[in-house]
Protein backbone atom coordinates (compact mmCIF):
# COMPACT_ATOMS: atom_id res chain seq x y z
CA UNK A 1 0.00 0.00 0.00
CA UNK A 2 1.49 3.49 -0.91
CA UNK A 3 0.66 7.01 1.20
CA UNK A 4 1.05 9.89 0.12
CA UNK A 5 4.91 10.77 0.34
CA UNK A 6 5.74 7.90 -1.31
CA UNK A 7 8.00 8.20 -4.22
CA UNK A 8 7.04 7.82 -7.19
CA UNK A 9 7.48 4.86 -9.46
CA UNK A 10 8.12 2.46 -6.10
CA UNK A 11 6.89 -1.01 -6.79
CA UNK A 12 3.70 -2.05 -5.13
CA UNK A 13 2.63 -5.31 -4.49
CA UNK A 14 1.32 -6.67 -7.72
CA UNK A 15 -2.18 -6.88 -8.15
CA UNK A 16 -3.86 -10.35 -8.06
CA UNK A 17 -5.34 -11.64 -11.23
CA UNK A 18 -8.66 -12.92 -10.56
CA UNK A 19 -11.46 -14.48 -13.42
CA UNK A 20 -13.82 -11.45 -14.26
CA UNK A 21 -17.12 -13.34 -13.57
CA UNK A 22 -17.97 -11.66 -10.51
CA UNK A 23 -18.10 -7.92 -9.81
CA UNK A 24 -14.30 -6.90 -9.19
CA UNK A 25 -13.71 -4.28 -7.16
CA UNK A 26 -10.53 -2.76 -7.38
CA UNK A 27 -9.00 -0.16 -4.33
CA UNK A 28 -7.78 3.39 -6.25
CA UNK A 29 -4.19 2.24 -5.94
CA UNK A 30 -5.16 -1.50 -6.93
CA UNK A 31 -6.58 -0.08 -10.17
CA UNK A 32 -3.93 3.08 -10.52
CA UNK A 33 -0.86 0.23 -10.78
CA UNK A 34 -3.07 -1.49 -13.36
CA UNK A 35 -2.88 1.85 -15.45
CA UNK A 36 0.49 2.10 -14.43
CA UNK A 37 1.71 -1.27 -15.92
CA UNK A 38 -0.15 -1.31 -18.97
CA UNK A 39 1.06 2.39 -19.70
CA UNK A 40 4.85 1.63 -18.73
CA UNK A 41 4.74 -1.17 -20.99
CA UNK A 42 3.18 0.00 -23.84
CA UNK A 43 5.33 3.15 -24.00
CA UNK A 44 8.72 2.14 -22.38
CA UNK A 45 10.32 4.05 -25.13
CA UNK A 46 8.78 7.02 -26.99
CA UNK A 47 9.95 10.05 -28.66
CA UNK A 48 7.47 13.13 -28.51
CA UNK A 49 8.05 16.68 -29.32
CA UNK A 50 6.54 20.08 -27.82
CA UNK A 51 7.31 23.30 -26.33
CA UNK A 52 9.00 23.72 -22.68
CA UNK A 53 7.04 25.34 -20.39
CA UNK A 54 6.82 25.19 -16.38
CA UNK A 55 10.43 24.58 -16.32
CA UNK A 56 11.41 23.59 -12.86
CA UNK A 57 14.49 22.89 -11.30
CA UNK A 58 14.16 21.03 -7.73
CA UNK A 59 16.57 21.36 -4.90
CA UNK A 60 16.94 17.43 -5.28
CA UNK A 61 18.31 17.83 -8.62
CA UNK A 62 15.17 16.41 -10.70
CA UNK A 63 13.79 19.15 -13.27
CA UNK A 64 10.34 19.17 -13.73
CA UNK A 65 8.40 20.59 -16.77
CA UNK A 66 5.34 20.53 -18.74
CA UNK A 67 4.98 19.64 -23.04
CA UNK A 68 2.70 21.11 -24.49
CA UNK A 69 1.67 21.99 -28.41
CA UNK A 70 -1.54 23.63 -29.39
CA UNK A 71 -4.09 21.41 -27.79
CA UNK A 72 -2.61 19.53 -24.93
CA UNK A 73 -0.07 19.08 -22.27
CA UNK A 74 2.09 16.47 -20.74
CA UNK A 75 3.56 16.17 -17.66
CA UNK A 76 7.47 15.47 -17.69
CA UNK A 77 10.45 14.64 -15.13
CA UNK A 78 13.96 13.99 -15.92
CA UNK A 79 16.19 12.40 -13.13
CA UNK A 80 19.25 14.22 -11.78
CA UNK A 81 21.22 11.19 -13.19
CA UNK A 82 20.39 11.97 -16.93
CA UNK A 83 20.38 15.46 -16.62
CA UNK A 84 23.89 15.64 -15.95
CA UNK A 85 24.31 14.84 -20.02
CA UNK A 86 22.74 17.64 -20.75
CA UNK A 87 25.21 20.10 -22.25
CA UNK A 88 22.54 22.76 -22.65
CA UNK A 89 19.80 24.26 -20.63
CA UNK A 90 16.35 23.57 -20.86
CA UNK A 91 14.15 26.99 -20.27
CA UNK A 92 10.88 27.77 -21.08
CA UNK A 93 9.39 27.86 -24.11
CA UNK A 94 12.03 25.99 -25.72
CA UNK A 95 11.21 23.86 -28.71
CA UNK A 96 12.54 19.70 -27.70
CA UNK A 97 12.61 16.44 -28.75
CA UNK A 98 12.35 14.37 -25.49
CA UNK A 99 12.62 10.40 -25.29
CA UNK A 100 11.57 8.69 -22.05
CA UNK A 101 9.03 6.78 -20.92
CA UNK A 102 5.31 7.07 -19.55
CA UNK A 103 4.66 6.76 -16.30
CA UNK A 104 1.93 7.06 -13.73
CA UNK A 105 2.44 9.10 -10.49
CA UNK A 106 0.08 7.42 -7.96
CA UNK A 107 -0.11 10.53 -5.14
CA UNK A 108 -2.07 12.32 -8.03
CA UNK A 109 -3.47 9.53 -10.54
CA UNK A 110 -1.28 11.80 -13.08
CA UNK A 111 0.83 10.04 -16.33
CA UNK A 112 4.00 11.63 -16.88
CA UNK A 113 7.09 11.60 -19.32
CA UNK A 114 9.79 10.00 -17.37
CA UNK A 115 12.51 11.44 -19.83
CA UNK A 116 16.10 10.38 -20.37
CA UNK A 117 17.03 12.89 -23.11
CA UNK A 118 16.18 15.85 -23.94
CA UNK A 119 17.26 17.44 -27.76
CA UNK A 120 16.49 21.05 -29.17
CA UNK A 121 14.84 21.20 -32.24
CA UNK A 122 16.31 23.13 -35.21
CA UNK A 123 19.52 23.94 -33.43
CA UNK A 124 22.17 21.20 -32.37
CA UNK A 125 22.02 20.77 -28.43
CA UNK A 126 25.82 22.13 -28.52
CA UNK A 127 25.09 25.04 -30.70
CA UNK A 128 22.62 25.77 -27.79
CA UNK A 129 24.77 25.29 -25.35
CA UNK A 130 27.15 27.69 -26.84
CA UNK A 131 24.53 30.47 -27.62
CA UNK A 132 23.10 29.73 -23.90
CA UNK A 133 26.53 29.92 -21.78
CA UNK A 134 27.80 33.38 -24.56
CA UNK A 135 24.68 35.49 -23.55
CA UNK A 136 25.58 34.40 -19.66
CA UNK A 137 29.08 34.91 -19.67
CA UNK A 138 28.53 38.19 -22.23
CA UNK A 139 25.76 39.53 -20.06
CA UNK A 140 28.47 38.91 -16.46
CA UNK A 141 30.65 41.48 -18.62
CA UNK A 142 33.51 38.12 -18.79
CA UNK A 143 33.94 38.99 -23.00
CA UNK A 144 34.45 42.87 -22.31
CA UNK A 145 37.10 44.34 -24.44
CA UNK A 146 38.00 46.51 -20.96
CA UNK A 147 38.90 43.10 -19.74
CA UNK A 148 41.09 42.65 -21.80
CA UNK A 149 44.92 42.87 -20.60
CA UNK A 150 48.22 43.76 -22.61
CA UNK A 151 50.56 40.90 -23.58
CA UNK A 152 54.03 41.50 -21.96
CA UNK A 153 56.33 42.82 -24.53
CA UNK A 154 59.30 40.44 -23.72
CA UNK A 155 57.35 37.38 -21.38
CA UNK A 156 60.65 35.80 -19.13
CA UNK A 157 58.45 32.35 -19.54
CA UNK A 158 55.44 31.83 -21.93
CA UNK A 159 52.94 28.85 -20.35
CA UNK A 160 51.28 26.53 -22.58
CA UNK A 161 47.93 24.42 -21.90
CA UNK A 162 47.64 21.81 -24.19
CA UNK A 163 47.94 18.29 -25.52
CA UNK A 164 51.33 16.97 -26.17
CA UNK A 165 49.97 14.64 -28.60
CA UNK A 166 48.53 17.10 -31.19
CA UNK A 167 50.06 19.15 -33.93
CA UNK A 168 49.60 22.33 -31.70
CA UNK A 169 52.19 22.39 -29.46
CA UNK A 170 55.17 21.34 -32.44
CA UNK A 171 53.62 24.42 -34.64
CA UNK A 172 53.38 26.63 -31.35
CA UNK A 173 57.70 25.44 -30.26
CA UNK A 174 58.59 25.53 -33.56
CA UNK A 175 57.38 28.99 -34.43
CA UNK A 176 58.88 30.14 -31.26
CA UNK A 177 61.89 28.77 -32.34
CA UNK A 178 62.49 30.32 -35.38
CA UNK A 179 61.34 33.88 -34.10
CA UNK A 180 63.08 34.18 -30.22
CA UNK A 181 65.07 31.24 -29.72
CA UNK A 182 66.49 31.31 -26.46
CA UNK A 183 63.03 31.73 -25.17
CA UNK A 184 61.85 29.33 -21.98
CA UNK A 185 58.37 27.57 -22.16
CA UNK A 186 56.54 26.16 -19.77
CA UNK A 187 54.21 23.16 -21.01
CA UNK A 188 51.03 22.03 -18.70
CA UNK A 189 50.13 18.64 -20.73
CA UNK A 190 46.55 18.22 -20.67
CA UNK A 191 43.74 16.15 -22.51
CA UNK A 192 41.76 18.33 -25.14
CA UNK A 193 39.35 16.63 -25.92
CA UNK A 194 36.27 13.65 -24.08
CA UNK A 195 34.97 14.16 -20.55
CA UNK A 196 37.29 15.52 -18.26
CA UNK A 197 39.38 17.60 -20.58
CA UNK A 198 37.58 20.71 -19.92
CA UNK A 199 38.28 20.59 -16.21
CA UNK A 200 41.91 19.48 -16.81
CA UNK A 201 42.79 22.16 -18.84
CA UNK A 202 41.15 25.09 -16.06
CA UNK A 203 43.11 23.02 -13.84
CA UNK A 204 46.04 23.47 -15.90
CA UNK A 205 45.09 27.35 -16.52
CA UNK A 206 45.32 27.94 -12.61
CA UNK A 207 48.49 25.97 -11.68
CA UNK A 208 51.10 27.37 -14.96
CA UNK A 209 50.02 30.89 -13.94
CA UNK A 210 51.83 30.18 -10.64
CA UNK A 211 54.80 28.95 -11.87
CA UNK A 212 57.00 32.19 -11.22
CA UNK A 213 57.62 34.34 -13.97
CA UNK A 214 55.25 32.98 -16.01
CA UNK A 215 54.33 36.01 -17.63
CA UNK A 216 51.42 34.74 -20.53
CA UNK A 217 49.31 31.43 -21.02
CA UNK A 218 48.72 30.33 -24.43
CA UNK A 219 45.85 27.60 -24.02
CA UNK A 220 44.43 26.02 -27.04
CA UNK A 221 44.99 22.68 -29.91
CA UNK A 222 44.92 21.95 -33.10
CA UNK A 223 41.36 21.57 -35.65
CA UNK A 224 38.60 19.50 -34.97
CA UNK A 225 34.93 19.10 -34.71
CA UNK A 226 32.44 21.18 -32.51
CA UNK A 227 32.18 18.43 -30.43
CA UNK A 228 36.14 18.04 -30.69
CA UNK A 229 36.72 21.51 -29.48
CA UNK A 230 34.09 21.05 -26.70
CA UNK A 231 36.27 21.53 -24.01
CA UNK A 232 36.58 25.10 -24.92
CA UNK A 233 33.46 26.02 -24.82
CA UNK A 234 32.60 24.89 -21.44
CA UNK A 235 32.24 26.78 -18.45
CA UNK A 236 35.00 26.08 -16.08
CA UNK A 237 37.36 26.55 -18.89
CA UNK A 238 35.92 30.02 -19.41
CA UNK A 239 35.58 31.05 -15.70
CA UNK A 240 39.75 29.39 -15.55
CA UNK A 241 41.00 32.23 -18.05
CA UNK A 242 38.86 35.42 -16.85
CA UNK A 243 40.05 34.97 -13.53
CA UNK A 244 44.21 33.90 -14.84
CA UNK A 245 46.50 36.48 -12.77
CA UNK A 246 48.42 36.85 -16.16
CA UNK A 247 47.04 37.72 -19.74
CA UNK A 248 45.72 34.82 -21.53
CA UNK A 249 45.64 33.82 -25.59
CA UNK A 250 43.55 31.41 -26.93
CA UNK A 251 44.14 29.32 -29.75
CA UNK A 252 41.97 26.77 -30.86
CA UNK A 253 41.44 24.47 -33.80
CA UNK A 254 41.28 26.84 -37.27
CA UNK A 255 40.57 30.08 -38.03
CA UNK A 256 36.69 30.20 -38.62
CA UNK A 257 35.89 28.63 -34.87
CA UNK A 258 35.40 30.65 -32.15
CA UNK A 259 34.74 29.19 -28.75
CA UNK A 260 33.95 30.78 -26.06
CA UNK A 261 37.79 30.37 -24.50
CA UNK A 262 38.58 32.78 -27.54
CA UNK A 263 35.82 35.60 -26.09
CA UNK A 264 36.89 35.03 -22.72
CA UNK A 265 41.03 35.20 -23.42
CA UNK A 266 42.94 38.31 -23.27
CA UNK A 267 43.63 37.77 -27.16
CA UNK A 268 42.40 35.18 -29.24
CA UNK A 269 44.88 33.82 -32.06
CA UNK A 270 43.42 32.21 -35.30
CA UNK A 271 45.56 29.16 -34.90
CA UNK A 272 48.12 27.84 -32.59
CA UNK A 273 51.14 29.17 -34.89
CA UNK A 274 49.65 32.55 -34.85
CA UNK A 275 49.43 32.20 -31.17
CA UNK A 276 53.56 32.23 -31.27
CA UNK A 277 53.76 34.65 -33.36
CA UNK A 278 51.83 36.76 -30.98
CA UNK A 279 53.24 36.36 -27.90
CA UNK A 280 56.65 37.57 -28.32
CA UNK A 281 58.34 39.98 -31.11
CA UNK A 282 61.06 38.58 -33.36
CA UNK A 283 64.45 39.08 -31.15
CA UNK A 284 65.96 41.41 -33.79
CA UNK A 285 63.13 43.81 -33.48
CA UNK A 286 63.80 44.20 -30.02
CA UNK A 287 67.83 44.65 -30.55
CA UNK A 288 67.56 46.99 -33.40
CA UNK A 289 65.02 49.38 -31.60
CA UNK A 290 67.12 48.87 -28.42
CA UNK A 291 69.99 49.81 -30.05
CA UNK A 292 67.81 52.72 -32.26
CA UNK A 293 67.00 54.27 -28.98
CA UNK A 294 70.92 53.95 -28.03
CA UNK A 295 72.36 55.85 -30.29
CA UNK A 296 69.92 58.46 -30.01
CA UNK A 297 70.70 58.81 -26.83
CA UNK A 298 74.34 59.27 -27.82
CA UNK A 299 73.94 61.77 -30.31
CA UNK A 300 71.57 63.59 -28.51
CA UNK A 301 73.56 63.78 -25.32
CA UNK A 302 76.34 64.75 -27.34
CA UNK A 303 74.80 67.36 -29.11
CA UNK A 304 73.79 68.81 -26.03
CA UNK A 305 77.02 69.09 -24.80
CA UNK A 306 78.10 70.58 -27.17
CA UNK A 307 75.22 73.44 -27.58
CA UNK A 308 75.89 74.20 -23.78
CA UNK A 309 79.76 74.55 -24.50
CA UNK A 310 79.39 76.86 -27.37
CA UNK A 311 77.21 79.03 -24.50
CA UNK A 312 79.83 78.69 -22.28
CA UNK A 313 82.45 79.95 -24.78
CA UNK A 314 80.16 83.17 -26.17
CA UNK A 315 79.39 84.62 -22.43
CA UNK A 316 83.47 83.98 -21.68
CA UNK A 317 84.31 85.82 -24.45
CA UNK A 318 81.78 88.68 -23.48
CA UNK A 319 83.37 89.58 -20.23
CA UNK A 320 86.62 90.82 -19.17
CA UNK A 321 89.53 88.53 -19.30
CA UNK A 322 90.68 88.54 -15.79
CA UNK A 323 89.49 85.06 -13.93
CA UNK A 324 87.77 83.58 -16.83
CA UNK A 325 90.36 81.95 -18.57
CA UNK A 326 90.89 79.38 -15.96
CA UNK A 327 86.84 78.81 -15.47
CA UNK A 328 86.71 78.97 -19.28
CA UNK A 329 89.80 76.26 -19.35
CA UNK A 330 87.83 74.41 -16.66
CA UNK A 331 84.77 73.94 -18.99
CA UNK A 332 86.31 73.18 -21.61
CA UNK A 333 88.32 69.94 -19.69
CA UNK A 334 84.92 68.99 -18.66
CA UNK A 335 83.32 69.06 -22.25
CA UNK A 336 86.41 67.29 -23.28
CA UNK A 337 86.11 64.57 -20.97
CA UNK A 338 82.58 64.51 -21.57
CA UNK A 339 83.19 64.58 -25.13
CA UNK A 340 85.58 61.84 -24.93
CA UNK A 341 83.09 60.10 -22.86
CA UNK A 342 80.35 59.80 -25.44
CA UNK A 343 82.55 59.25 -28.18
CA UNK A 344 83.58 55.88 -26.12
CA UNK A 345 79.85 55.27 -25.52
CA UNK A 346 79.42 55.30 -28.92
CA UNK A 347 82.08 52.87 -29.79
CA UNK A 348 81.13 51.36 -26.98
CA UNK A 349 77.31 50.76 -29.02
CA UNK A 350 79.57 49.91 -32.43
CA UNK A 351 81.28 47.22 -30.35
CA UNK A 352 78.11 45.68 -28.70
CA UNK A 353 76.57 45.42 -31.84
CA UNK A 354 79.45 44.25 -33.98
CA UNK A 355 79.66 41.65 -31.30
CA UNK A 356 76.06 40.76 -31.75
CA UNK A 357 76.20 40.67 -35.09
CA UNK A 358 78.84 38.04 -34.66
CA UNK A 359 76.78 35.99 -32.82
CA UNK A 360 73.64 36.54 -35.47
CA UNK A 361 76.26 35.44 -38.21
CA UNK A 362 77.55 32.29 -36.27
CA UNK A 363 74.17 31.35 -35.96
CA UNK A 364 73.32 31.92 -39.37
CA UNK A 365 76.62 29.91 -40.17
CA UNK A 366 75.02 26.97 -38.07
CA UNK A 367 71.75 26.54 -40.17
CA UNK A 368 72.75 26.12 -43.50
CA UNK A 369 70.69 28.69 -45.01
CA UNK A 370 72.28 29.18 -47.85
CA UNK A 371 71.72 32.21 -49.99
CA UNK A 372 69.88 33.77 -46.96
CA UNK A 373 73.36 33.57 -45.45
CA UNK A 374 74.88 35.81 -48.48
CA UNK A 375 71.98 37.96 -48.04
CA UNK A 376 71.98 38.75 -44.62
CA UNK A 377 76.22 38.79 -44.48
CA UNK A 378 75.71 41.93 -47.71
CA UNK A 379 74.01 43.48 -44.76
CA UNK A 380 75.88 43.16 -42.49
CA UNK A 381 78.63 44.52 -43.89
CA UNK A 382 76.69 47.41 -44.96
CA UNK A 383 75.69 47.97 -41.75
CA UNK A 384 78.88 47.38 -39.98
CA UNK A 385 80.39 50.17 -42.84
CA UNK A 386 77.43 52.46 -41.76
CA UNK A 387 77.90 52.04 -37.87
CA UNK A 388 81.91 52.90 -38.63
CA UNK A 389 81.29 55.73 -40.42
CA UNK A 390 78.79 57.22 -38.12
CA UNK A 391 81.24 56.79 -35.38
CA UNK A 392 84.13 58.51 -37.32
CA UNK A 393 82.05 61.35 -38.16
CA UNK A 394 80.58 61.86 -34.70
CA UNK A 395 84.52 61.78 -33.39
CA UNK A 396 85.35 63.89 -36.05
CA UNK A 397 82.72 66.52 -34.76
CA UNK A 398 83.82 65.98 -31.66
CA UNK A 399 87.18 67.23 -32.62
CA UNK A 400 86.68 69.89 -34.61
CA UNK A 401 84.53 71.43 -31.76
CA UNK A 402 87.21 71.18 -29.16
CA UNK A 403 89.91 72.69 -32.00
CA UNK A 404 87.58 75.54 -32.16
CA UNK A 405 87.18 76.10 -28.40
CA UNK A 406 91.06 75.01 -28.05
CA UNK A 407 91.61 78.42 -30.62
CA UNK A 408 88.93 80.73 -28.67
CA UNK A 409 91.11 79.81 -25.62
CA UNK A 410 94.66 81.48 -27.33
CA UNK A 411 92.30 85.05 -28.17
CA UNK A 412 90.84 85.27 -24.99
CA UNK A 413 94.63 85.53 -23.31
CA UNK A 414 95.77 88.58 -22.09
CA UNK A 415 96.79 89.81 -25.83
CA UNK A 416 93.21 89.97 -26.43
CA UNK A 417 93.79 93.57 -24.90
CA UNK A 418 95.57 94.47 -28.29
CA UNK A 419 91.94 94.01 -29.68
CA UNK A 420 91.33 97.73 -27.90
CA UNK A 421 93.86 99.55 -30.19
CA UNK A 422 96.55 98.78 -28.35
CA UNK A 423 100.15 97.18 -29.21
CA UNK A 424 103.36 95.45 -27.39
CA UNK A 425 107.08 96.67 -28.38
CA UNK A 426 109.17 93.72 -28.32
CA UNK A 427 112.92 94.01 -28.39
CA UNK A 428 114.91 92.16 -30.88
CA UNK A 429 114.92 89.35 -29.51
CA UNK A 430 111.74 89.30 -27.81
CA UNK A 431 112.42 88.55 -24.87
CA UNK A 432 111.28 91.50 -23.52
CA UNK A 433 108.57 93.78 -23.78
CA UNK A 434 109.80 97.84 -24.26
CA UNK A 435 108.62 99.87 -21.49
CA UNK A 436 111.08 102.62 -21.57
CA UNK A 437 112.61 104.79 -24.65
CA UNK A 438 115.85 104.82 -23.17
CA UNK A 439 116.12 100.94 -23.63
CA UNK A 440 116.03 101.46 -26.93
CA UNK A 441 118.62 103.29 -29.31
CA UNK A 442 117.89 104.76 -32.85
CA UNK A 443 118.36 102.42 -35.38
CA UNK A 444 117.39 98.92 -33.14
CA UNK A 445 115.09 96.91 -34.09
CA UNK A 446 111.78 96.30 -32.92
CA UNK A 447 109.02 94.33 -33.11
CA UNK A 448 105.25 95.21 -32.60
CA UNK A 449 103.07 92.73 -31.41
CA UNK A 450 99.29 94.00 -33.36
CA UNK A 451 95.61 93.09 -32.62
CA UNK A 452 95.78 90.92 -35.85
CA UNK A 453 99.62 89.94 -36.97
CA UNK A 454 103.01 91.86 -35.50
CA UNK A 455 105.65 94.39 -37.44
CA UNK A 456 109.05 94.61 -37.29
CA UNK A 457 110.16 98.14 -37.32
CA UNK A 458 113.20 100.31 -36.67
CA UNK A 459 113.51 102.67 -34.56
CA UNK A 460 114.14 106.18 -36.35
CA UNK A 461 114.69 108.88 -33.28
CA UNK A 462 114.03 108.93 -29.98
CA UNK A 463 111.72 111.23 -28.85
CA UNK B 1 65.86 33.71 -12.32
CA UNK B 2 66.92 30.48 -11.89
CA UNK B 3 70.43 31.05 -12.74
CA UNK B 4 73.01 33.81 -11.99
CA UNK B 5 72.10 36.59 -14.44
CA UNK B 6 74.56 39.56 -15.49
CA UNK B 7 74.35 42.40 -13.01
CA UNK B 8 72.78 44.84 -15.71
CA UNK B 9 69.62 42.45 -15.80
CA UNK B 10 68.84 42.51 -11.87
CA UNK B 11 69.34 46.54 -11.53
CA UNK B 12 66.91 46.98 -8.70
CA UNK B 13 65.62 50.47 -10.36
CA UNK B 14 64.15 49.03 -13.02
CA UNK B 15 61.16 46.96 -12.96
CA UNK B 16 60.94 45.22 -16.02
CA UNK B 17 61.42 45.13 -19.97
CA UNK B 18 58.83 47.15 -20.74
CA UNK B 19 59.69 49.97 -18.12
CA UNK B 20 63.09 49.78 -19.17
CA UNK B 21 61.72 50.33 -22.73
CA UNK B 22 59.53 53.00 -22.10
CA UNK B 23 62.12 54.86 -19.96
CA UNK B 24 64.62 55.00 -22.27
CA UNK B 25 62.68 56.08 -24.58
CA UNK B 26 61.35 59.21 -22.81
CA UNK B 27 65.01 60.06 -21.65
CA UNK B 28 65.91 60.23 -25.55
CA UNK B 29 63.09 62.10 -26.01
CA UNK B 30 63.42 64.50 -23.30
CA UNK B 31 67.63 64.95 -24.59
CA UNK B 32 66.28 65.61 -28.13
CA UNK B 33 63.77 68.50 -27.66
CA UNK B 34 64.04 69.00 -23.88
CA UNK B 35 66.08 72.41 -22.76
CA UNK B 36 67.82 70.64 -20.01
CA UNK B 37 70.85 72.01 -17.42
CA UNK B 38 74.02 70.23 -18.28
CA UNK B 39 73.96 68.22 -14.94
CA UNK B 40 70.26 67.21 -15.51
CA UNK B 41 71.33 65.93 -19.31
CA UNK B 42 74.45 64.21 -18.26
CA UNK B 43 72.49 62.41 -15.02
CA UNK B 44 69.53 60.98 -17.92
CA UNK B 45 71.86 60.24 -20.30
CA UNK B 46 73.69 57.69 -17.89
CA UNK B 47 70.31 56.82 -16.58
CA UNK B 48 69.80 55.88 -20.53
CA UNK B 49 73.08 53.72 -20.80
CA UNK B 50 71.92 51.71 -17.63
CA UNK B 51 68.52 51.19 -19.33
CA UNK B 52 69.99 50.43 -22.49
CA UNK B 53 72.71 47.88 -21.36
CA UNK B 54 69.85 46.45 -19.04
CA UNK B 55 67.90 45.71 -22.66
CA UNK B 56 70.31 43.84 -24.03
CA UNK B 57 71.05 41.54 -21.08
CA UNK B 58 67.24 40.63 -20.73
CA UNK B 59 67.57 40.04 -24.32
CA UNK B 60 70.31 37.46 -23.74
CA UNK B 61 69.29 36.33 -20.46
CA UNK B 62 67.32 33.18 -20.92
CA UNK B 63 68.86 29.86 -22.20
CA UNK B 64 66.48 28.42 -24.29
CA UNK B 65 64.40 25.87 -22.01
CA UNK B 66 61.22 23.87 -22.73
CA UNK B 67 59.63 22.31 -19.29
CA UNK B 68 56.73 19.81 -18.56
CA UNK B 69 54.93 20.78 -15.75
CA UNK B 70 52.99 18.11 -14.19
CA UNK B 71 49.81 17.86 -12.23
CA UNK B 72 51.73 17.95 -8.45
CA UNK B 73 53.43 20.95 -10.01
CA UNK B 74 57.06 19.42 -10.45
CA UNK B 75 58.58 20.68 -13.64
CA UNK B 76 61.13 18.65 -15.77
CA UNK B 77 63.29 19.46 -19.50
CA UNK B 78 60.50 18.38 -22.16
CA UNK B 79 61.75 15.28 -24.38
CA UNK B 80 63.85 16.25 -27.35
CA UNK B 81 61.40 14.58 -29.85
CA UNK B 82 58.48 16.88 -28.56
CA UNK B 83 60.97 20.39 -28.81
CA UNK B 84 62.18 19.62 -32.43
CA UNK B 85 65.85 20.52 -31.11
CA UNK B 86 67.03 17.42 -32.46
CA UNK B 87 68.92 17.49 -35.96
CA UNK B 88 66.83 18.17 -38.62
CA UNK B 89 66.28 15.15 -40.69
Amino acid sequence: MSDLFDLPFEDAEPPAEEPVATRRIFTVTELTVRVRDILEERFFEVWVEGELSGVRLWNTGHLYFTLKDSSSVLKGLMFRSALRYLKFKPVDGLRVVARGKISVYEPKGEYQLVCEHLEPQGLGALQLAFDQLKQRLQAEGLFDAAKKRPLPALPRKIGVVTSLDGAAIRDILKVLRRRYRNVHVVIRPTRVQGEGAAAEIAAGLRQIANVPHVDVVIVGRGGGSMEDLWAFNEETVARAISISPVPVISAVGHESDVTIADLVADLRAPTPSAAAELVVARKEEFSSRIDRLHERLVSSALGRVQRLSRRVHELSGRRALAGYTTRLAMTQRRTDELTRAMTDALRGVFTLRARRLQAIDRRLDASDLGRRLARNRTTLVTVDAQLRQTVTALTHRARARLGELAGRLDTLSPLAVLARGYAVCWNDDRTRAIRDAADVRTGDTVHVTLSRGAIAAKVSGIE
Amino acid sequence: MSKPSPPASTDSTIRDFEAAIAELESIVKKLEDGDLSLEQSLGLYERGVTLSKFCHARLEDAERRIELLSDRGDLRPAPAGLTGDEPER
